[in-house]
This record gives structure tokens, C-alpha cells and sequence, in this order.
């Protein structure tokens, strides 16, 4: 694997700011940097993450699960160790993709990366991961209907078809997420890990139930919100019209009068995600675009059913 | 009732919609984000939507209160109404009529002591911060201190003047017009029908009259003695009442210190009373009323020449002057004889005309000069004029005259003028006429005027005789020019001929010439003061747009109308208040936002 070289020399591309990964080179390239680095984080040892069976410890790093620190070690050494397992063999994977016109959207064009690239760049690492640990990985792309879908395969070549897909994805319409997630049922015939990206600009209750059917199934599914950080802070002009790019609805307010309301209704959409997923079972993480892959990836690798 | 000090300043006002305006200009064209996570927005909108609309609105209205309090304060707002203590500072003029109808007693008050408690409770409604004048019956404003004022108002007795409230009020305008300050104008006064005049003084005025009737009143209006001087068999006294019909009064005519003659009169009619003859001489006559409520007008004086009439020479050629004569001595006012010489010089008291001939000048000139008339005869004028009215003689057209030049100390004398020049002087016993009394030279042989012109030229301005002049007290009179002093009762000012005098007190004022008496001045009150009915409320509201209050309301009304509670504190103070609770209430919600 090649170490990336960076203007601040050999660097964890998993820990940078996302958008000055994504200005190094392509998704392949970038998608192989943060994996180095993710994996180089694990102490060089691939086949670690996405398991089940015991393996061994390895020091605690910040965005790991607290559930898998090793207590008794704590208790007789004072350090902080965590389990790691060994992974089933042949998991399959599918990668479901929003790529609705929202997706496309970034509160900062110079400093962060629209939310649907960020994604992309993500989900490349995220299946190179799986494609080294010998995992079937497929794709699944949606908007307002499903757009592309690249069944699972654990071969090299396809995971780079899966870049290309990857890459020629462009932002759609709306959203409907339903059918996608019910595409993945044909997908995966026996469980496997089922990865949803998306900024979750749709109903809830629909997706949900999709989710939760997934889930039944025996899938392990884990749900990454994406979301740029002016969709978690409010800011802007004096007075504004907002619109909605996909349903044009538009509203006209004074950010600076509707900052903390605002930031409550995020905050108490995201608590709804997070206990509608922790009560069936999912596993849901906010990820702003301006969080390091690496970190991303951690809590993905970190996943547990509940 | 609000007014304002400086109500142009309302028009800022329109401040008021600053916020209003920035309100609607920002939300007109606002730019449109595009923003995913709308769906969030509408649904914190909803929930806070109802509360951030009334802060909001609630901001706003303060904001617009403030402006709009602000400008109220700007403007000077003050208010009418007896719940405030103050007033703004104001510039009053106070005007107590002490004429000698306020003499008139009532109930056995004076009228002027209403008006002086009047008077006080306006000043005692003053602040050290006003500007007060006060006015009398004497016209002339005085500015003083409250304090000043009332020590004036306390000293204020009946005066024997007439004031006519509209000259006293147009006075008052003109004092106030430099002012800056509300300006409001007082008269308290008995308000006469008489005395009420137009005027427009332009800030209001308040009038405070006595709310019952005057008293019944009846006074003597006028004391005629006919033609002067009288002779020396005496003559009649004609006396005139005015003031409210009734039963006759008596009426008390007396000569000097004589014993009075009595005769009936009424109101609006008059009484003649034939008095006897006297010594000659200058002689007081007296007419007087029995006692009533209004004692100032009971009484009038005049005076009366008594002398021989004129023994007089003249020419049965001169048709108009000798026609005149005529019936002169038929009415026993001139007698055939050589007390004075008619028309030409003669060799004691001359009346004299130009001569028709002008060859003849030169040597009456030099005649005159050896008499030591002071004048003499100059240059014929031939331009068409007219004689300037006077005391002496009318107004009469002149055709052609002769100059009048004054040689030596000649310069006093002149009894008549034409276009402003000497036309008849006296002067060493001489009298000149500048023109022939000739229709070839002036009208007034033609004239109604001729016959008391002739009657005045030979029994007294050729014995040197030159007024007999009546006034009332406080008018200035125009004293003639031979006049040196003016004597009464034993004062003496000492005066120049031609130039104003002022009569102070009723009487009689004797005027010399040197040691000589040329004249009397008698000095009465106006007979308009007589009538003591009020003019209507109504009137004199129209008339002037004035207020009219009983004495008891003057303290309460006056301020009342330019100057009142100042109301620039308490809006000042709520527009602090207003602007602490906008301050408090954005910032609040600020850190809560």
C-alpha cells in the first residue's frame, strides 16, 4: 500500500479535513490514502473491524466504542485496551447512496465538500475496507427512484467498477428512499451489513419502516446522516429566502432570529433518528462533512448491533 | 387641549415611520438562499413563529413610540388643563382699565377694585421665568417683575383718561411681537361700549369683566359757552347730559365763585342756563350734577372771556368785509368806533390786508417795520393753495397771497397757515392777513366760515386772544405758538409755542404769552365715559377672538390658552422609559436567542 504524500509530508489522510483529501487526487487515490491511514490506526491488521469473533486487544483510540474496552485490563494496569474481533467470513455488504439534489448541496463551496462528494469519497474508502477483508460490496444509488444498482462482489475489479459508478454519480431529484432500501433485499439473500448515506431530507416513518425491515431480515444496518455544519448552525443574510431544492418550498426569516429554534429542531431531529434507530436495533451516526474519514470510518468499524 | 411651542417640528413626525419603512425595505427584496434542510426551518418556524412575531412587532412599536415621543418633546408640547401645576415660560400683557368710567361704584365698590383683584390673580399665576408688561389708561407699557407689577397694580386709582381698549390692545400686540415666547394679553377692564375698538394684537387675548350691570349713570357731556368773548351783560351757558335716561336731574351752572343758577335736564337732552354779566376779564364756569355712582363726569369746567365788544373802523368799500361787520353790530358782537382798524394800518389795533395795489407795498412795509410789527409782506404767490385747518380758521382754498416774512423777532404769532406757510400773524398789536378778503383772492368771504372768522379776527385774535381749547385729561394738545407757559392753580410749566401739551388732570389751564393771557385750555373727561354700558360678550369675541371671564375665573384662564403645562418632561421621561424597556427587552431576547 502506498504511503500518501501530503504538503505536510507522509500524513494520516484519514485525519485531515476532508476537503483538503479530496483536493489530493481522485476517489481511488483518496479512498486508498484514508484506508492506509484508517488501517495504520488499527495497527496494521486488515482483518479487524467488521467481526464477531474475539481476536485480541489493541490500545484504545478516541472514536472507539467505550462498550469494548476491556475493563479488567483497565482495572489491573491502568490502561486502556479494547477487544477486537474476528470477522465472519464472506460478509455481504450493500452500500445504499442518497444522491437526491439535496445531496449535492455544501453551506461553504471553498471550505467543505457538497455532501454528496463527501459521501462518495467516504463510501470508497469504506468499500475498499470491505473489498480487503475479502467482503462482497455492492451500491445501491436513489433519488427520487433508484438509479444504479451494482449487485455485491469481493473481487479488486470490482470494487474499482464501483468507483467508476461511484464517481459518475451526479446529484437527481428527490428522495424516495423506500424502494431502494427494499432493492437491497433482492441484494442480500443472507445477512449482511447494510450501509445507509444519506442526509436524510425525507419522511421518516417510511424510511424507517424500510430500515426496520432490514433489520428483521438479520441485516446489520448502520445509517450515516450526512449533513454540511449551516444545516446544523443557521446562518446567512440579514433576512433570506430559503428554498428547497428539490420541493422549491421556500420560507423568508431573520437567521439571526431563528438561530437557536432552529438549531433546536436539528438537534431534536437527530435524537429522533438516534432513538428511532437505537430501538430497532440500527446503528446511527450524524456525520457533518467536515469530519475526517478516518473518524467516520472508526465509528462505522465500531458499529455493533444493539 | 394640547398645543405646541413650535408645531412646525411636528412635521418630523414622519420620523416615526423610520422603522416601519426599514421594516418593509428589508423585507421586500430579501436573497434567496437555497437550503436543504427548509423542512427544519418550517417546522422551528412553525413553533416559534407566533412568539418571534410579537416580539418583533412589539420592538417595532416601542422604536416608533420613541421617534414619535422624541419629536413630541422637539415640538413643546403643552397642555390646558387645571391639574398642571406649571406653565411654559410665556410673555403677558396685562392691561387694567383705570379709566374714569372705573370710578363707577357698585354695591359700594369701585369698579377699579374688581379689576385690581383681577389684576392680582393674573400675577400670581406669573413665574419669574415670564415676561410681564402692564398697561393703564396712560397707553405706556411697563415691564416689571410680578412682584413690581402687583405694587403698581395695589397703587392703581381711577384716572380721568379714556382708554380705548382697541389702541391699548394693538399697543399690547406690538409690545409682544419681538417676542419668542407664547404670548397671551390680559385686559381687565369694565368694557365700556364705548371704549371697545378693533385690533387684532394676534395672540390671545383674554378679557376678565365685571359680571353685574354697571350702575345708572347720568353726566354732564358738554359745558357750551357760545360765542366769545361774552359781553359784559353776560350770556348763556348751554350744558349737555349724556349717560342713562331717567327723571331730570338739576343741573348747577355757575360763573366763578358766583352763586350757581339751576335749570332741568335729562339724559341725552341738554339745559341752558343764562348767566349774568361780570367784570371783564377771564371768568371759570362751572356746571355740576348732584351726586350719583359715578362721580368723575358730575362735573365740568369751562371758561369764558368776558369783554366789551370790539369797537371797530372799516371800510364800506371792501363789500365782503363791511358786509360782515354789518351784521356783526347787528348782533351786538362789534360796535362802530376806533378800537381797531379794519383792512388797513391804522393808528392802534389794525387788521390788516394787503394792499390791492401793489405799488402800495413797499410803503406799508416800511410802516409796519416802524411799528415794530415783526412781519412784513413779501412776494406775491399766485399758485392756488389752501389754509392748513386749525383751531383759528377751516380749511379754505387761497388763490393768491402774499408771503409773510418775519423781520427781527417776528417769528412768533402765526395764527393761520397756508401750505404750510404764515397766512395770518399778530405781532405788535397788528394782525396781517396774507390775502385779501376777496373771492379774487381766497373763498372764505364766500364761505359759511366768514362770519365766526370775522367774529374770531376783531373780538379776539386782534386783542390778542389766540385759543380757547378744550380736552380731556391724558390727550396731547398742540398749544399755539405765542404760548410761553401754562398755569393752573397755581403750577406752571413752562412750554414753546407750536409744540404739544398734555393735560394731566380735569380743569382749567390758562396759557400766556409772556405775561399775557392768550388763551385757556379746559380739560374735562370724555364725555364717552359717561356711558357706562358694557358692550355684549359676543362682541368683543368676534371682534377681537377673545375669552371673556368674570374676575373670579381670570387666575384660572390666564396661561391658559399659549401658555401651559409644559409637557416636554413626562414625555422625555417615558420616552427614556420606552427606550430602557426596548433596550432590556432586544437584549433579553438576544441572549435568549
Amino acid at each position: 500500500m502506498n504511503q500518501v504524500e501530503s504538503p505536510a509530508g507522509r500524513a494520516r489522510l484519514d485525519l485531515l479535513d476532508p476537503m483538503d483529501v479530496a483536493r489530493l487526487g481522485g476517489l481511488e487515490f483518496v479512498a486508498e490514502g484514508v484506508v492506509e491511514g484508517f488501517l495504520a490506526g488499527l495497527h496494521r491488521s486488515p482483518r479487524r473491524g467488521f467481526s464477531v469473533e474475539f481476536a485480541e486487544h489493541r490500545m484504545y483510540q478516541p472514536g472507539d466504542d467505550l462498550r469494548y474496552v476491556d475493563w479488567k485490563i483497565l482495572g489491573r494496569n491502568d490502561r486502556l485496551y479494547v477487544k477486537q474481533y474476528e470477522e465472519e467470513t464472506n460478509l455481504r455488504a450493500a452500500v445504499v447512496l442518497d444522491v437526491s439534489r439535496s445531496m449535492a448541496w455544501t453551506g461553504a463551496p471553498d471550505l467543505r465538500l457538497p455532501k454528496l462528494a463527501y459521501a462518495q469519497r467516504l463510501i470508497a474508502a469504506l468499500t475498499l475496507v470491505l473489498q480487503r477483508q475479502r467482503d462482497a460490496t455492492g451500491l445501491i444509488a436513489f433519488d427520487d427512484a433508484v438509479r444504479v444498482t451494482l449487485p455485491p462482489r469481493a473481487q479488486l475489479s470490482h470494487w474499482r467498477r464501483l468507483l467508476g459508478t461511484l464517481a459518475d454519480l451526479d446529484a437527481g431529484q428527490g428522495t424516495a428512499a423506500e424502494p431502494a432500501l427494499r432493492r437491497v433485499i433482492d441484494q442480500l439473500r443472507r445477512r449482511g451489513l447494510v450501509v445507509f448515506v444519506s442526509d436524510l431530507l425525507f419522511d421518516r416513518p417510511l424510511a424507517l419502516k424500510a430500515l426496520r425491515f432490514l433489520r428483521h431480515r438479520g441485516h446489520q444496518v448502520v445509517v450515516l446522516h450526512v449533513m454540511d455544519p449551516a444545516e446544523v448552525s443557521l446562518q446567512g443574510p440579514a433576512e433570506a429566502r430559503f428554498e428547497d431544492p428539490e420541493t422549491r418550498e421556500a420560507v423568508v426569516l431573520r437567521p439571526k432570529d431563528w438561530a437557536a429554534p432552529y438549531r433546536e429542531t436539528v438537534e431534536g431531529v437527530i435524537a429522533a433518528w438516534r432513538l428511532a434507530c437505537r430501538r430497532h436495533g440500527i446503528a446511527y451516526h450524524a456525520v457533518l462533512t467536515d469530519t475526517p474519514f478516518g473518524t467516520v470510518l472508526r465509528q462505522v468499524a465500531a458499529s455493533r448491533p444493539a | 387641549m394640547i398645543g405646541f411651542l413650535h408645531p412646525w417640528l411636528l412635521a418630523g413626525l414622519a420620523a416615526a415611520g423610520i422603522p416601519v419603512l426599514l421594516h418593509l425595505l428589508e423585507r421586500q427584496q430579501p436573497p434567496t438562499v437555497v437550503f436543504p434542510a427548509v423542512r427544519y426551518l418550517v417546522a422551528a418556524t412553525e413553533a416559534h413563529q407566533r412568539r418571534l412575531r410579537l416580539q418583533n412587532w412589539l420592538l417595532l412599536l416601542l422604536r416608533t413610540l420613541l421617534i414619535a415621543l422624541l419629536v413630541l418633546a422637539a415640538a413643546g408640547p403643552t397642555v390646558r388643563g387645571g391639574n398642571v401645576a406649571g406653565h411654559a415660560p410665556s410673555a403677558l400683557v396685562l392691561i387694567v382699565d383705570n379709566s374714569a368710567s372705573s370710578g363707577a361704584v357698585l354695591n359700594g365698590t369701585p369698579r377699579l377694585a374688581e379689576l385690581r383683584d383681577a389684576a392680582r390673580r393674573v400675577l400670581a399665576r406669573a413665574t419669574p421665568d415670564d415676561a410681564l408688561w402692564l398697561i393703564t389708561a396712560d397707553g405706556a407699557p411697563r415691564r416689571g417683575d410680578p412682584a413690581a407689577l402687583g405694587a403698581l397694580v395695589n397703587r392703581l386709582v381711577p384716572s380721568p383718561r379714556r382708554l380705548d381698549l382697541g389702541r391699548a390692545l394693538a399697543t399690547a400686540g406690538e409690545v409682544l411681537a419681538p417676542e419668542s415666547r407664547p404670548g397671551e394679553i390680559v385686559l381687565a377692564t369694565d368694557l365700556q361700549a364705548t371704549a371697545v375698538s378693533p385690533a387684532d394684537p394676534r395672540v390671545p387675548v383674554l378679557v376678565v369683566r365685571p359680571t353685574e350691570p354697571p350702575p345708572r349713570n347720568v353726566g354732564i357731556a358738554s359745558l357750551a359757552l357760545g360765542a366769545q368773548p361774552w359781553s359784559l351783560d353776560g350770556g348763556r351757558a348751554v350744558v349737555t347730559l349724556a349717560g342713562d335716561s331717567g327723571p331730570p336731574v338739576p343741573v348747577t351752572v355757575r360763573l366763578g365763585d358766583r352763586p350757581g343758577r339751576q335749570a332741568l335736564g335729562t339724559a341725552g337732552g341738554s339745559a341752558t342756563v343764562a348767566l349774568a354779566g361780570a367784570a371783564g376779564g377771564w371768568w371759570p364756569v362751572t356746571a355740576e350734577l348732584d351726586a350719583d355712582e359715578f362721580r368723575a363726569d358730575d362735573r365740568r369746567v369751562g371758561v369764558v372771556r368776558i369783554a366789551p365788544v370790539a369797537r371797530v373802523r372799516w371800510d364800506t368799500a371792501e363789500r365782503y368785509v363791511a358786509a360782515a361787520a354789518a351784521v356783526l353790530a347787528a348782533n351786538h358782537r362789534l360796535a362802530p368806533g376806533d378800537e381797531i382798524t379794519m383792512g388797513r394800518l391804522g393808528p392802534g389795533t389794525s387788521i390788516v390786508e394787503p394792499p390791492a395795489d401793489p405799488a402800495e407795498l413797499g410803503a406799508l412795509n416800511r410802516a409796519l417795520e416802524r411799528r415794530g410789527v415783526g412781519w412784513t409782506y413779501g412776494t406775491l404767490m399766485t399758485a392756488a393753495g389752501a389754509t392748513d385747518s386749525g383751531s383759528a380758521l377751516g380749511r379754505q382754498r387761497v388763490l393768491r397771497r402774499y408771503t409773510l416774512e418775519p423781520a427781527g423777532g417776528g417769528r412768533t404769532g402765526v395764527i393761520a397757515r397756508a401750505g404750510g406757510s404764515p397766512w395770518i400773524v399778530r405781532g405788535g398789536g397788528v394782525v396781517l392777513l396774507g390775502s385779501r378778503l376777496d373771492p379774487a383772492w381766497t373763498d372764505l368771504p364766500v364761505s359759511a366760515g366768514f362770519m365766526p372768522f370775522m367774529d374770531f379776527l376783531l373780538n379776539r385774535a386782534a386783542r390778542g386772544e389766540v385759543a380757547l381749547i378744550e380736552a380731556a385729561p391724558g390727550d396731547e394738545t398742540l398749544l399755539p405758538d405765542r404760548v410761553t407757559e401754562v398755569r393752573r392753580d397755581g403750577e406752571r410749566w413752562s412750554v414753546e409755542g407750536g409744540a404739544g401739551f398734555v393735560p394731566g388732570e380735569p380743569g382749567l389751564y390758562f396759557l400766556l404769552a409772556d405775561r399775557d393771557t392768550v388763551g385757556a385750555l379746559a380739560a374735562n373727561v370724555d364725555p364717552r365715559e359717561s356711558r357706562l354700558a358694557p358692550a355684549p360678550d359676543d362682541q368683543v369675541r368676534k371682534l377681537w377672538r377673545a375669552r371673556v371671564v368674570g374676575p373670579d375665573d381670570a387666575g384660572g384662564e390666564v396661561f391658559a390658552a399659549a401658555a401651559r403645562g409644559d409637557l416636554r418632561g413626562p414625555i422625555l421621561w417615558a420616552g427614556l422609559l420606552i427606550g430602557l424597556a426596548e433596550m432590556g427587552l432586544a437584549s433579553a431576547w438576544r441572549r435568549g436567542a
